[in-house]
């Protein structure tokens, strides 16, 4: 028997190779936002990789748009950030000639105008949310491909896939604040748990009225269920 | 019309007017040569009064070392520097021209330029070529706000971070900087970890090298120590390898003189006009 | 195969005490056939100031072409000579330009400041990233035999007559062990008051 001597070694390339370096910059993600009586609860896990590699552990996955105004960002976050730009961008300058801030619907119908034109070269999920005087909290889910829709409560990203299940068993229209909190740290905390892509802690954003209130659950704040 | 005298400005941007020819070669089992990477260490911190960036000084071209001590911080402004990881050639002149930039706005505005400024612009710059610039940023300075720190990856997604590392070692350097980096760090604390964070990459990534560079920017002074640290010394030759004259079989050979005219520059007091 | 080396080259540039080297191979093929053993790839553009443009032979020309055009336009300009550093980033910037369709060449600068004549070598990959060594720079097919030498055989302050030595045998001695480079080759030492070119006499196989 002959030794193979040709035999592929580990190539120069395959070592010193990271796939993830040239690999886009996407945030894996879990986001969500639940509409209650006078606000929104918006919130998101904190994990963005490139390949197999966390390039952020806290990254902000809740991006403002305006003082009332917040979008939940998944997909590439290339995209998503360019994409979020010039929504603020426009809407800066639509509340300029308003005079006035502008509405939930507004900023979310720049959203899905961008997201819709440019749908073939952009990979970007969002979730606007917010308050305005006209209608309350509200909630806005454009997926991929442009589409824009109204929801009482929305979930987004590689993890929301693993929660559909839980929320539409767990959701309740006319939940109080507090209790869609708790619902959406259970949500995310189930789908971090399961999605390898989303992880880290889980940010959370209350919209009301009075402007936005920031939370961070990380550590054993972070609800625990069966890990078997 | 394009005047014969005068030639017209040369377009500006990039030209692709090889790139049929270029396509028909690959289309011809020619394989493209590869440019030159600085397969790289590169991290940022901040610390207490501003923020420290540090690089390796190793470039290759597929498995050869190119450069065994180039310059991987750039200058952006004098306040704000930024490390490059990725095509070196992309790394280089995307800082130049943002450089210049920045340059022009602080001119414009009469003000000290801010890092969030330097950071949207590369950022944008980066997502118009949608990744076909590789170039992975390290960008960090201080300005009216503070220390700050950047991450700009090649595709034009940027993260404010308080400590982060690029480039194929940064795997290394981000485990020194997960077990050792916290808030409110002194400066010699700082500049120790970041060269322990260069050296992780220098000794464990094989596309990093070389000697560390550091820069250190607080606010009002930007300090870039050169060959901060030399973790690989040369030896020192024993022998000269020096051929005697006259080795070399020289076939013809032409020597043309030049003439130099030295000019000497003087001091001319100033004509008395009172 | 790399359409780097579809022509065949090898270059080297070296700094001395007030002076520099730079040194060429003179074949010319296509793939394995030898089409020519006199075929230039070092342009003098100015007194003391020289480029080589190993590569595709095709982009060799164009682009020195294009070099001249820029460098004259320069001079007309600003009525004084090119420094090697100014030098260096026209090239850079040419190559550069054409980022997305690059010219295979990888160029070689050697040259004295025309105000200082401080020495200056320099190389840059194919899309113009300058790398400026203290010490020497090398280009082509042989570019890995050519590090290899002159890494061992260079040392500061080598005086014109060692520089010669030392950059000729450093270039015999890599492109021998070449398939695609060799065939006679040429070496210019530039001082500050004179330019010495050498034709060596090399194996020709």
């Amino acid at each position: 028997m002959s030794l193979a001597m040709n035999a592929p070694i580990a190539s120069y390339d395959n070592m010193c190779s990271h796939d993830w370096i040239d690999a886009p910059h996407s945030t894996g993600t879990s986001i969500m936002a639940v509409e209650f009586d006078g606000g929104v609860v918006i919130g998101a896990d904190s994990r963005s990789t490139t390949g197999a590699y966390i390039a952020n552990r806290y990254a902000d996955k809740l991006t403002k748009i305006t003082d009332h105004i917040y979008c939940c960002r998944s997909g590439s976050s290339a995209d998503t950030q360019a994409i979020v730009d010039v929504v603020v961008y426009n809407l800066n300058f639509h509340a300029t000639e308003l005079g006035e801030a502008p509405l939930v619907e507004s900023g979310a119908a720049v959203c899905k105008e961008l997201c819709y034109n440019y749908r073939d070269s952009l990979m970007a999920g969002l979730i606007v949310a917010g308050w305005d005087r006209k209608k309350g909290g509200q909630v806005y889910s454009i997926p991929i491909g442009g589409m824009c829709v109204r929801q009482p409560v929305s979930i987004g990203g590689s993890g929301s896939t693993y929660v559909y299940g839980y929320v539409d068993a767990n959701y309740k229209p006319g939940m109080t604040q507090n209790e869609s909190v708790e619902f959406v740290k259970n949500s995310l905390a189930l789908a971090m748990a399961r999605d390898g892509s989303s992880g880290g802690v889980i940010r959370i954003g209350i919209i009301t009225e009075k402007g936005i209130e920031r939370h961070i659950f990380e550590g054993d704040s972070i609800p625990k269920f069966y890990e078997g | 019309m394009a005047a014969v005298l005068i030639a017209d400005y040369p377009e500006p941007g990039f030209s692709f007017e090889n790139c049929k020819r270029n396509a028909s070669f690959v289309a011809n089992g020619f394989v493209p040569p590869k440019a030159t990477k600085t397969g790289t260490t590169i991290v940022g911190i901040t610390y207490k009064d501003g923020v420290i960036l540090g690089a390796d000084t190793r470039a290759t071209e597929d498995t050869t070392v190119s450069d065994k001590n180039c310059q991987k911080i750039h200058y952006l402004a004098s306040n704000i520097y930024c490390c490059g990881a990725g095509t070196a050639a992309d790394t280089e002149m995307t800082t130049q021209m943002i450089s210049s930039q920045l340059e022009l706005h602080r001119l414009n505005t009469n003000r000290v330029v801010r890092v969030a400024t330097a950071n949207q612009m590369l950022k944008q710059y980066l997502f118009r070529y949608q990744g076909y610039i590789g170039a992975a940023l390290v960008l960090g300075g201080v300005d009216s706000t503070g220390p700050n720190l950047y991450c700009i990856y090649p595709h034009g997604s940027s993260d404010k971070v308080p400590y982060t590392t690029m480039g194929s070692g940064s795997l290394a350097a981000m485990a020194v900087f997960e077990s050792y980096w916290r808030p409110n760090m002194n400066e010699d604390e700082g500049k120790k970890l970041v060269r322990d964070a260069i050296a992780a990459g220098i000794f464990n990534d094989l596309g990093s090298g070389s000697n560390v560079d550091l820069c250190i920017i607080k606010k009002g002074t930007a300090e870039y120590l050169r060959t901060y640290d030399e973790a690989n010394k040369k030896g020192v030759r024993q022998a000269s390898y020096r051929y005697p004259k006259g080795t070399t079989p020289i076939l013809t050979t032409k020597t043309s003189n030049i003439d130099v005219h030295d000019v000497s520059i003087t001091y001319v007091e100033p004509m008395d006009m009172s | 195969m790399s359409i780097l080396s579809y022509n065949g080259s090898a270059m080297v540039a070296m700094k001395g005490d007030n002076c520099v080297s730079i040194a060429t191979d003179k074949r010319f093929g296509i793939q394995g056939q030898t089409i020519s053993i006199e075929f230039p790839k070092v342009f003098q553009m100015g007194p003391h100031l020289y480029v080589g443009l190993p590569g595709l032979a095709t982009d060799t020309q164009t682009v020195v072409e294009k070099l001249n055009f820029r460098k004259n336009l320069y001079e007309l300009k600003e009525n004084r000579r090119i420094s090697p550093k100014v030098f260096a980033s026209m090239v850079s910037n040419l190559l550069y330009e054409k980022r997305f369709g690059p010219f295979f060449v990888e160029p070689v600068i050697a040259g004295l400041d025309p105000i200082t004549a401080e020495p200056y070598v320099c190389n840059m990959d194919l899309i113009g990233c300058i790398n400026e060594p203290e010490d020497f720079v090398v280009g082509g097919t042989a570019s890995a035999q050519l590090f290899g030498m002159c890494e061992a055989l260079w040392e500061p302050k080598l005086k014109p007559d060692d520089l010669f030595e030392t950059t000729s045998q450093a270039l015999i001695n890599a492109f021998d062990r070449d398939a695609m480079s060799g065939w006679g080759a040429t070496v210019y030492i530039i001082e500050k008051d004179k330019i010495t070119v050498k034709d060596l006499k090399t194996r020709m196989d």
